[in-house]
């Protein structure tokens, strides 16, 4: 019995880069709201008006690449970026926090299904590549940068549902 | 892989659940490999070989496609 735990507490020290548990409940916290947030954004340009405020921009040229330097203050509405960045980091929370119990079955199965949100996501570009042009593209890249994390979210979590429901008609 | 890993459990009359507590796996995880559908480390099958005190290839073996 003492030499399970042993080997089992030394497993679970190596490194994951995954964040802990409980960061998981923050990362809903923040991931819904800014998703709501951030649809609205996208489909119906929604701006909160007291957002308004300078920022510093590193290049806010409107065309092309880093022909002229832009870098300096800029007026801008920050809703969009508020809700991008609160996305990313509670998606990031719920995609890599730890599980409740990890084991090498969490593990496999988490990294499976990075692999395939990885490939449903660019699949999924490489189509948009070819049907949307001009400012409906810049829609699709705006999308495409949030969708990986949703797809790998919805995937691991199906996974482990599934894994969980077939366990209830077997002793 | 094929593992008879149902059948040591029911030698010891020990539930997934247990079993999965002992060695500190999830029960997805014993339960996958009961189903075939997941193969084990090396480290887990060594640590259920211990647990059932029989040797890891009476637990599992090799098939044709592997």
């Amino acid at each position: 019995m003492h030499y399970f735990c042993v080997v089992f507490k030394s497993q679970a020290m190596k490194t994951q880069f995954l964040f802990p548990h409980g960061m998981k409940r923050i990362g809903w916290i923040l991931l819904i709201p800014s998703a709501i947030l951030g649809f609205f954004v996208i489909f119906f340009n929604f701006q909160a008006s007291f957002l308004d405020c300078r920022v510093f921009a590193a290049y806010s040229g409107a065309t092309g690449w880093l022909s002229e330097n832009k870098a300096g203050m800029i007026e801008n509405n920050i809703t969009d970026e508020i809700a991008a960045i609160l996305f990313i980091i509670g998606a990031l929370l719920v995609a890599f926090s730890k599980e409740k119990q990890e084991d090498e079955f969490i593990t496999k199965t988490r990294l499976e299904s990075l692999v395939w949100a990885v490939y449903l996501n660019y699949a999924i570009l490489a189509l948009c590549v070819l049907l949307f042009y001009n400012m409906g593209f810049l829609t699709v890249m705006i999308i495409n940068m949030f969708t990986i994390l949703i797809f790998f979210i919805i995937r691991f979590y199906y996974i482990l549902y599934k894994s969980k429901k077939s366990l209830s008609h077997e002793k | 892989m094929k593992n008879n890993l149902k059948v040591q459990r029911a030698i010891k009359n020990i539930t997934q659940e247990e079993l999965a507590r002992q060695i500190g796996v999830t029960r997805q995880a014993i339960n996958s490999i009961e189903l075939n559908k997941y193969v084990p480390s090396t480290i887990l099958a060594l640590k259920l070989s211990a647990y059932f005190g029989k040797a890891v290839n009476e637990i599992f073996s090799l098939e044709e496609t592997d």
